[in-house]
C-alpha cells in the first residue's frame, strides 16, 4: 500500500470545531450554532498539533469545521503552519471572510480558499443554509480574489437547490474561481437525518450530470469542473483498493479511519502524529474495518452512523 | 579449559550480527510526503473534495 511507504500523511484534514454560524440542512458534520464539541482542542493543544504537523513534514493541511473562522485561534494556526511552509486550504461558508482576513491569508502559502455557494438565489440559499446570506458569500469570494487568493467553489446538491447548479457554475466562473466541486449528496450527519426531504430524485441527478457534462465542454480551460467520483461510495471503493494518504482529524484531536465510517483509530491529544499515522495504516489492515468498508460501499444508508464515533480496539485511544 | 564456551559466544555474536543485519534490511525506507502527490488523493474523496 502507498501509505506504507510514507512517513506521514500527504494531507491532514483538520476539523477545527463543530461549531458553526449556520445550520445547513445538508451538513455532514452536524455543525450548527452552539454545537461546539465537548473536549475540542484548545489553542495550546492546537498549537501542539501544529508543531507535530510541521515536524513530520506534512505538506498540505486543510482547515475546516464546522466553520473554521468561528475559532478564535484560527489565524494563529494558519499563520504558524504557513510560516513553516505548509500549504493550506481553507474551507469556509464565507459569512465572516472579509478583506482583512483575506489579506492576512494572502501572505501565506494558500492553495485554495473554498467557499460554498449552494444556490444562486438568496431565498434558496437561505432555505438550505439557515442563518446564511448569499450576498455575504459572494462578497467573501470577491474579497478572496481581490487579495489574490485562489478561489474554489463547492456545491452540495439537494432537492432544494439542484436546479440552480448551472447558474452557480456560471457564477463561480464569473467570480474567478479556478475550480468548481460537486458530487452526490452524502448521507451523513444532518443530511442523513433529513434524507427524505433532501435527497434529489433520480431524474434531478440525471439532469445535474447532463449540465456538468455540457458545462465541462463549454467552459474548457477557464475553470476546472470536478464531480468524479460522484458518490462517496465510489470514493470508498477507491480507498478500499488503495487507502488514501490523508488523515481526518476531529475537533477533539481524534483521528477517523474514513469519513463515511464511525471508526476512530488514534487520539492526537495523547499520541504523536507518527503514532497516529501508524494506527491509521494499521486500521486499513484491520479485518473489522475492511468488512465495514465493504458494507458501506454496498449500502449508503450505513453512512448515517458515521458520526457515532467508535474507537477501534487496535488503537491506544 | 572449555573451548565450547568461546565457540558458543562466537555463534551467539554471529547470530546477533545477522539479526541486526536483517533488522537493518527490514527497516522501511520512508518517503517524505510531497505536495505534488496530494491533489489526486483529495479529488478521489468526495467528502474532502466538496464538503
Amino acid at each position: 500500500m502507498r501509505i506504507d511507504q510514507l512517513r506521514a500523511p500527504l494531507l491532514v484534514t483538520w476539523q477545527l470545531t463543530r461549531n458553526c454560524d449556520l445550520a445547513c440542512l445538508h451538513c455532514c458534520t452536524e455543525s450548527a450554532p452552539g454545537k461546539r464539541l465537548p473536549g475540542e482542542l484548545d489553542a495550546d493543544e492546537a498549537m501542539q498539533l501544529v508543531r507535530g504537523i510541521i515536524d513530520h513534514q506534512v505538506p498540505y493541511v486543510m482547515l475546516c469545521g464546522g466553520e473554521p473562522l468561528v475559532v478564535p485561534h484560527f489565524l494563529v494556526i494558519a499563520e504558524a503552519l504557513g510560516a513553516a511552509g505548509v500549504q493550506l486550504k481553507i474551507e469556509t461558508n464565507g459569512q465572516r471572510f472579509d478583506a482583512q482576513i483575506a489579506e492576512r491569508l494572502a501572505r501565506l502559502p494558500v492553495r485554495s480558499v473554498q467557499i460554498s455557494l449552494d444556490a444562486d438565489s438568496e431565498d434558496v440559499y437561505r432555505r438550505q443554509r439557515p442563518g446564511g446570506s448569499l450576498a455575504k458569500a459572494h462578497a467573501a469570494c470577491e474579497a478572496a480574489r481581490a487579495a489574490g487568493l485562489p478561489l474554489e467553489i463547492t456545491f452540495a446538491p439537494t432537492r432544494l437547490n439542484i436546479d440552480q447548479i448551472e447558474a452557480v457554475i456560471e457564477r463561480a466562473r464569473t467570480l474567478g474561481a479556478f475550480r468548481f466541486n460537486t458530487g452526490k449528496l452524502m448521507r451523513i450527519g444532518t443530511a442523513a437525518r433529513l434524507w427524505n426531504k433532501l435527497e434529489p430524485s433520480t431524474e434531478q441527478y440525471r439532469n445535474m450530470l447532463d449540465v456538468l457534462q455540457r458545462q465541462a465542454t463549454a467552459i474548457e480551460d477557464s475553470m476546472e469542473l470536478c464531480y468524479l467520483p460522484f458518490s462517496i461510495e465510489d470514493g470508498l471503493r477507491r480507498s478500499f483498493e488503495e487507502p488514501p494518504a490523508t488523515m481526518l482529524v476531529l475537533p477533539d484531536g481524534r483521528v477517523k479511519v474514513t469519513a463515511a465510517l464511525p471508526h476512530v483509530c488514534a487520539d492526537l491529544r495523547r499520541q504523536t502524529l507518527a503514532e497516529a499515522w501508524d494506527a491509521y495504516r494499521g486500521a486499513w489492515r484491520d479485518l473489522e474495518v475492511l468488512a465495514e468498508v465493504r458494507h458501506a460501499i454496498a449500502d449508503a444508508s450505513l453512512h448515517s452512523r458515521a458520526n457515532n464515533w467508535k474507537v477501534l480496539a487496535l488503537a491506544n485511544v | 579449559m572449555d573451548d565450547s564456551k568461546g565457540t558458543n559466544e562466537a555463534i551467539v555474536q554471529g547470530q546477533q550480527a545477522n539479526n541486526e543485519k536483517v533488522a537493518r534490511n527490514q527497516k522501511p525506507v520512508w518517503e517524505t510526503p510531497k505536495l505534488e502527490d496530494v491533489s489526486e488523493q483529495v479529488m478521489a474523496q468526495p467528502y474532502i473534495r466538496f464538503t
